[in-house]
Parts: C-alpha cells; structure tokens; sequence
C-alpha cells in the first residue's frame, strides 16, 4: 500500500458516493468503500468509517435511501440506493466539479509557463 | 428545514441511532472479513484488515453523530444535565438562588403589572386609551364639571377629537314586571359614547344617534352585573319594557361583563336635553375625547382653552372664569401624581432585583472560585474558555427558569392581593395578566441571568493556565481581586437598600401624619359612626324620611351605655358638600362667589365631638323645617369672612343660577373639626346646617357617643335599627377614630394613592433590607471559610480571638460603611421625587435619614458576627492541617 494518499477535498466524498450508487445500484456501505477504493486505484484511501457521516449526511438531504437487506453472502446490511432529487443534485455536482477542476488546471498551467 | 428537523429529531432518538450504525459497522466489518477471506487471508489477518481499514470505530460514530444531529444543542443539553446534576449536589445554594430570585422577580413583575393597570391600560375592554382624554370644567368656586352646551361647542368646534362624549350621573329607579322598584345609578350619556370607546354591547345593541332626538322612545342599556343580579343573566330582557322613574324603556342591550364606564353603575341611559339645557348650569359629569392621529393633548389642551375663551367673552354671566382641564386616565382616575408614585415603585422593585442579582453573582462567584482548579485545569488541557461560559450561563438561566415560573405564581398572587386590597367604587382598573406582562417576565428574568452571570464570566477570562494553577495552591488566600468585586457588590446593595429604607421611611412617617392628625373630634375612640340607608321612595317626603329619624334616635337614646347620639350628613374629616355661597351687603364677584363645605348636623352634635360652641348657641329641637333658617360656622369660616366683626346675626345664602335661595342666619361659632381636607393639616372654612330644616334627606350618618368601650353597645345599637324598620340597612358601622385611618374608600383619589403607596413600600425596604443582609453575610461567610488556614496562621502566631473578630467585622463593614454612605447621598435626591406624596415631611427627614443606616447598620452588624463567631473558633491546629 502507498504511504502518501491523497486527502479528500471537502464534499468530493459525496459526489463519489452519489455518482457509485447511480452506477451500480443499491450497495451497502462496505461495498461502496470497496468499489470507490477500487476505482482510485487505491489512490484515495479513507478509513472506511467515515463513508458512514457521509452516508448518513445525504440520507438527511434525502439524495440517497436506505433499507436493511441481505447481502450477496447473507448477511444482513444496510442498502443505500440514490434517489431522484440525488440524480440532479449528482449532475449538478458534476458540472461544478468539472469547472472547477478546468479553472485549477488552467491555473497551473499559466503559472507553469510564468516559471 | 426539513433537515433541522430531522436532525433536532435525531436528539431524542440518540440511543437507537447509536446502536443502529453500530449493527452497520458490525455489517460492515463482517462483510469486510469475509471479504478478505475470499481473497485468501487467513481469518484472524482478515478480521485484523478488516478493523484496521474501518479506522477508529468511535470516531466514526462521532462523526456519524456530529453529521445527523445538532452538536451545539447537544451540547447545551449536556451543560444542563451537567447544571441540573451541579444544583442537586449544592441544594442550599439552589434553594437560596431560587427562593432570592423568584421573590425578586416576582416583585418586579407584580409592580409592573400594577403599573401598567394604572397607568396605561384604562377602562376594561377600550381599544387605545392613549388616545382617551377625559374632560371637565374647573370653575372659580373651586368646583368641577360641566354644562352641555359648552360640551356642544367643543365637539362643534375642536379639531384635536375624532369624536367627544358625554356623561352626566343620574339616580333613577328601575322597575320591571311586577316587581318591587328597585334603586339603579344610571349614567345618561350622549348615544355616541361606546362607540368612541370601541366597546360593544355583548347582547343586543348600542344606542343610535336616533336614541337621544326629542320625543324618542326611551332605551336603557344595562351592566352585566347589574344584568345578572337582577335579570337572572336572561336574554330575553332584550327587547323587554322597564319602567325608569315610571316612564316606560326598552331594553336594548348589555355590555360586555367586567365593563364599567365611568364608575360602577347599574344602567346607561342616552342624555335627554331638557328645557335646563339652554342654561349653561354646570350638572354633568365629565366629558371624553378621543384624540385625531396626528394630535396630542397639548394641542387638545389649548384648542379647548381657546373656545373657553371665547365661550367668556359672549356669556359672561355663566362661563367667567370657568377653563377645562384635560386629563389622561390616569391623571384623571388614579391621580395626578399616579406616574411619580407607580413609577417609583417599579424602580424600586427594579432595586431589589439588582440587590438579588448582586447575591446571586457573589454566591456564584464564589462557586466558581471553588471550581478554579478543574477550570483551570481544563484550559491547560486544551478546554475553550467560551464552553466554559456557556457552562456557567446555563446553569444561570436553570436557576431563572424555574425562578421566573415561580415569579409568575407570585405575580398572580400578588396582583390578586393588591386587587382586593386596594378595591374602590371610584376606580374601574383592569388587572387581568395579559401576554405582555408574561413577556416581560421572560425578559427579565433572562436579564437577571446575564447580570448575575457577568461576574462569574469575568472570573473564567481571568483564568491563565499558569496563574491559576499556582495561586490556588492549597491553603494560599485567594487573590485580592476577588474580593474587591465582593466589596463592590456590597457597597452597591448596601447604596440601594439605604435609598429604599428612606424613601419608604418618609411615606410611612407622611401617612402617619394624615393617619394621626389632629381632627378636633375629642376621645374619638368612645365614638361609633354609621350610614343608615333606606331606598328611595322608601319615604316619599322629607318630613317622613325625619319621622323615620326622630324614631331612630328616640330609640338609640335608650340604649344603656350611650351618652350622646347625633346625626349628620356626613362624619368629621370626610368631605361635607361643596357649595358656592354669598353673604348678606356684600358685592358679590362677578364670576358666582366662593365655595365652602356645607354639613348638615343635629342637635347635639357638637357635644358628641366634644366641640361646644364658642359664642353663640348650638342647635336645638326647635330648628326645625317651618322655623327659621339658621346656620353655624367654624372659627376657620369667621376668622376668613368675618376677621374683626361679631358674626352672629350675620346672614348668608348659597348661590343657586335657578332661583334665589333662602337667607341663613348665623346663630353660632364653633371650634374647628377637620373636614374634608385629604391630608388633614387645614381647618377649613365650614358652615353646619341644621338637619332637620334638609330639604331633601336621602340617608343619614349617626355618631353615638358611648360611656362604655363601644363594642360593649354595639350589637344593641344594629339590633334596634333592624328592629324598628327592616328596609333601613346599616353600613360603615365603625368606630370614629378607625374611620379616621387609612382608607382608600373615603380619602380623594390623589391621597388614596398616596396612601396605598406609603403601605407597599416598607414591603420593598423591607425586602431590599433583608436581601442585602443575606448577601453580606454570604460574603462573608464565604471569605472566613476560604481564610480558615490563614486565620489559624494568625492564631497560632499569637492572634486573639477577639482580633480576629475585629478583623472578619473590619473586612464586611468597610463596604457596609461606604454603601451607606453613597446611599445617602443619593437618596437625598431620590426622596425629592417623592416630595408631591409627602404630607408635613420634609424629603430629606433629619429622623427618617437618621434612622435608616442605624437600622441598616445594625442588621449589617449581625449578619457579619454569624461567620466572625465562626472564625473566632477555628482551632489553629485544626485550621493549619486542614486540607
């Protein structure tokens, strides 16, 4: 495992959460630890347990809906699943994200050439 | 919103919240291992990867917490818990701070209560009384009232008023179906009054401009009370014929109950302009305005001043002299004064507020003093000074809370009791506890936390993590500064309560003076007074109603025990009737004379009050109705109208506009007996008539003087007037020297309130007094148990005991010492306020000022020698291992 990972910016963890739900379907909170891990390439690695404040802060937003179930190996856990108002929040998130990550890098760019 | 909610939700489902993300991480870590398993690690590495990845479970719960709930409420809870749990521990202190503050509190809620009623609130159920304006007419004869016309000419003419109304007061009697006749007062009012009042009636209507034209059919609208006790509260009244003065009228409405307007009468029925009217004869009783928006008194004031003037100059003969006076409810019905005395009584409460709040921030000044170790412990381990304010802030505010609801009883209470106690016919006041009183309960009982909540913050901000550690090393003096905020507290308590123990000092030595002035009236004790009263129509003529009190008399004489037995129109000191007069070959002023008292008294009157006349004679069983006019003046009345002449002989006559009245002969001088001067310190001119020449006699007070204690005589005296006619009813059947003391009922508005006054507010001195004594001797208690170690140093250095008493009284009476004297200081100004209430006492009594820091000092005195005794036992050895 690499030493140094990168800190999550502040909301990103949502936006990952959100965009892993609309992708897969309802998942529980391991599975959807695992599958951001994953996707990073173990670049971006929490302690799993803090996926659960972010869980529970969209569930109060009422973006996503949660429902005890059995997982793929019978075990009982709780499903998350996104909602519609969670879908247009995503987007919307999206296209924020998106800006700002072409006005950093533009940014970094014409600094680059000042150097 | 929505997420609030959902979040202040999650406050009261904590525990199950809890144990619901602990079965996901369970889920969770399962789930995880079996994951790791799969992926071919053994099962305890699995278990151990699977933990490891989670993190912290804790901290994630805390996290999950933080996110769905409200942390800093959360944490309010917690400081109330953690208050709640402090309170319980230290009952003593909470009681104290509880107790201390609801009396406080609900003190200061009572008088602003009471305030309010009196001065802002007005007749029951009238929308915007600040914009009422209650209007007279004050003549040159010293009388007030008014007269229609001049009413019409306002209401025509004055631009200040949306509308004017009148009312004038009328004795009538009421008779419905088959019933008796019944005795009503009823106001005859122009028809527009309930309207300029905003009351409604609650049955049926009000009355209509068509309702007071000439040749109407008369209306009557009745009082609820007067409703209820004699129609049984039916509705079917309405509508219904009453026979007033035996004209029939309709019944067409009923005020709302607890309406009164302007005293407590029984009927209002619309003013009918008779042939009287065209005169100009002063005869009702007030007029009402209410003001345009935009325009104030003042301006109301001197437009009616301005018609006055020209009402002057095109009737001479009436209206010379004669000017309005505009008056507020409060100025007109409590009194003029009624703004200086009830707001010094809410000032005063305020004072005894501050003195609570005073105690409270010593007693927890102190209790943070003993927490200064884990506070400041908790700052060195990283704690925010503001959590630590909040902490003591909340438990501040539980202490007011349960103060303020305990205020609120008292409120209740208290207002119920002033009610009661202060009831007169003279004053409709409206006492009910509305939303705004209980807004004012909340606001200041949140002041009182953050005033007594200053001193013990200010501590926390002086804690340093170094300083604190080490000057409360044990056994070490607290530092000075602590003790210096102590002494100013007290000084300041002591200041307070000196202005109140003066203010309250010279009110009651001027009530005594009213209470306990020279009447005139000899041995006043062995004197019982009383009202017969009779309803009208009872005797259709004068000679029967005297027939009636010749039979009285004749009988009252043969009780065993009474001396002497008069009857007079009305007892010493109380008011005779005002009447302007002229005396015989003396050019009468153009504007109508002055006015004196008029008393009409029996025979032996003045030997009942131990006044025998002077020079002259007294009235006798020959003055009688056919025999000739004559009349008795004081010393007072000859000595003003008749200073170097013999005033025997002398005649004089009332001025009456409608016809000339009959020539009186002056038979008599008598000694001065007080009447009719509200604080009792002037003779005034006075002229007795006698009662049997009355021509008209609608009642009779009697004085019996007794030879015997007079309760020994008075159950006979109220059988024989039951016996001898069973519709005569007896009242205010008292004693002379207890009518002579304080009553509201019989002293005029102004001094009523003053009176009322100078009794509730020893209940503040008092109050302030004891208060303060509670906080000095918690202070000083406090400083001798936090010297315990200190004071055995000194003894066992060789300390008497009585030094160290001397020491515990130097260090409480200082402050004591300065308080007094600020207090007097400022009191010296304060009482000066007080000067409008203050009958034969100077603000600034030499006795009063004397008196008062004797008693504060005196009582300073004992609270310090409870902890200086204290102290004077500690055991050094004791002392020096203690801790």
């Amino acid at each position: 495992m690499p030493d140094s990972k990168l800190d999550l910016l502040q909301g990103t963890l949502d936006l990952m959460v959100l965009q892993t739900l609309d992708v897969l379907g309802p998942l529980h909170g391991y599975g959807i630890a695992r599958r951001i891990e994953q996707l990073s390439g173990n670049e971006v690695l929490l302690n799993q347990g803090t996926i659960y404040a972010s869980l529970v802060r969209l569930q109060q937003r009422c973006w996503i809906a949660a429902e005890w179930g059995v997982s793929d190996n019978n075990r009982k856990a709780k499903f998350y699943s996104i909602t519609k108002a969670g879908k247009r929040q995503m987007k919307e998130d999206q296209t924020q994200w998106e800006r700002l990550v072409a006005v950093i890098t533009r940014v970094l760019a014409a600094s680059g050439e000042g150097s | 919103m929505r997420q609030i909610w959902i979040r202040f939700l999650s406050l009261f489902k904590k525990r199950d919240l809890d144990r619901e993300f602990d079965d996901e991480a369970d889920s969770h870590i399962a789930l995880a291992t079996e994951d790791y398993v799969q992926r071919g690690m053994p099962l305890v590495e699995a278990q151990r990867m699977a933990r490891v990845r989670f993190g912290s479970i804790e901290s994630s719960k805390d996290a999950h917490r933080d996110s769905r709930g409200l942390p800093r409420i959360e944490g309010l809870l917690y400081d109330l818990r953690f208050a709640l749990r402090r309170l319980r521990h230290d009952r003593a202190f909470a009681l104290t701070a509880i107790v201390t503050l609801a009396l406080a509190i609900g003190l200061n809620v009572t008088v602003f209560a009471v305030m309010n009623t009196m001065l802002f609130r007005g007749f029951p159920l009238v929308q915007r009384n600040e914009r009422l304006v209650y209007i007279q007419e004050q003549y040159p004869s010293g009388t007030g009232n008014i007269t229609y016309l001049d009413f019409e000419d306002w209401r025509a003419q004055a631009h200040s008023f949306e509308g004017m109304a009148f009312v004038g007061e009328k004795n009538i009697s009421l008779s419905y179906g088959e019933g008796r006749s019944l005795d009503a007062s009823a106001f005859t009012v122009s028809t527009n009054v309930f309207g300029l009042l905003r009351v409604k009636p609650t049955l049926g209507r009000d009355f209509v401009p068509a309702d007071d034209a000439a040749g109407a059919a008369p209306v009557v609208i009745l009082n609820h009370r007067f409703w209820e006790s004699q129609f049984g509260g039916r509705q079917e009244v309405i509508g219904t014929s009453v026979l007033i003065n035996k004209v029939p009228a309709t019944v067409i409405g009923v005020m709302p109950e607890g309406f009164d307007f302007p005293t407590q009468f029984d009927v209002w029925i619309p003013y009918m302009r008779g042939p009287e009217v065209n005169q100009r004869i002063p005869e009702a009783f007030l007029a009402v305005g209410r003001l345009r928006d935009g325009a104030n008194l003042q301006e109301a004031r001197a437009e009616l001043e301005t018609i006055n003037h020209r009402l002057e100059a095109a009737y001479p003969a009436t209206n010379r002299g004669v000017v309005p006076s505009l008056a507020t409810y409060s100025q007109s019905f409590i009194g003029p004064d009624a703004s200086v005395i009830y707001g010094s009584l809410w000032v005063a409460a305020w004072f005894v507020l501050l003195i609570a709040c005073a105690n409270l921030a010593n007693l927890t000044v102190a209790r943070t003093v003993g927490r200064w170790r884990d506070f400041s412990i908790r700052i060195a381990l990283g704690a925010g000074r503001g959590r630590m304010m909040r902490q003591i802030f909340v438990e501040s505010l539980t202490l007011t809370s349960v103060a303020g609801v305990l205020g609120w009883w008292i409120t209740k209470w208290g207002v119920r009791t002033w009610a009661v106690e202060t009831a007169s016919i003279y004053q409709i006041l409206d006492y009910t506890l509305d939303s705004g009183t209980l807004a004012y309960l909340v606001a200041i009982s949140l002041a009182a936390a953050i005033l007594f909540s200053l001193a013990p913050m200010g501590k926390v901000l002086q804690i340093g993590v170094n300083g604190a550690l080490k000057s409360e090393a044990p056994g070490v003096t607290p530092g000075v500064r602590g003790k210096r905020l102590a002494a100013v507290l007290v000084a300041g308590q002591m200041a307070l309560a000196i202005v109140l123990l003066s203010g309250a000092g010279v009110l009651v030595r001027s009530l005594m003076n009213v209470v306990s002035a020279d009447t005139g009236v000899g041995d006043p004790e062995h004197v019982l007074v009383g009202f017969l009263s009779w309803p009208s129509g009872k005797f259709p003529s004068p000679a029967a109603a005297l027939g009636y009190v010749d039979r009285f008399e004749a009988k009252v004489r043969t009780i065993p025990g009474i001396v002497d037995e008069s009857v007079a129109s009305n007892i010493p000191v109380n008011f005779g009737t005002q009447r302007a007069f002229e005396i015989e070959g003396r050019p009468n002023p153009p504007e109508g004379g002055e006015a004196v008292q008029f008393l009409r008294v029996g025979p032996d009157y003045f030997r009942v009050v131990e006044a025998p006349a002077i020079s002259g004679r007294d009235f006798n069983d020959g003055d009688r109705t056919a025999t000739l006019p004559v009349a008795i003046v004081n010393q007072s009345f000859a000595a003003r109208y008749w200073p170097r002449e013999q005033p025997l002989g002398k005649r004089l006559r009332y001025i009456d506009l409608k016809q000339p009245a009959e020539w009186l002969t002056v038979v008599g001088v008598v000694p001065n007996i007080m009447q009719g001067d509200a604080t009792r310190r002037q003779f005034k001119p006075l002229v007795y008539l006698p009662f049997r020449q009355a021509p008209r006699v609608l009642g009779a007070n009697f004085l019996l003087r007794t030879g015997v204690p007079p309760g020994q005589v008075a159950q006979a005296v109220r059988a024989e007037i039951q016996k001898l006619d069973p519709d005569v009813v007896l009242k205010k059947f008292t004693t002379l020297k207890v009518s002579f003391g304080f009553d509201p009922g019989r002293m005029d508005r102004g001094h009523s309130e003053m009176g009322k006054y100078a009794a509730v507010a020893p209940i503040f001195a008092v109050m302030a007094l004891l208060l303060a004594a509670v906080g000095l001797y918690a202070v000083i208690a406090h400083s001798v148990s936090q010297r315990t170690k200190e004071i055995g140093v000194r003894m066992a250095i060789g300390a008497a005991a009585e030094d160290i008493r001397r020491m515990v009284l130097r260090a409480g009476m200082l402050p004591v010492a300065i308080g007094v004297i600020l207090g007097l200081a400022a009191s010296l100004g304060v009482n000066r306020i007080l000067q409008s209430q203050l009958v034969g006492v100077p603000p600034d009594d030499p006795i009063t000022m004397a008196c008062a820091p004797v008693v504060l000092i005196l009582v300073a005195l004992l609270a310090c020698q409870i902890p200086a005794r204290r102290a004077m036992r500690v055991d050094p050895v004791v002392a020096l291992r203690h801790d």
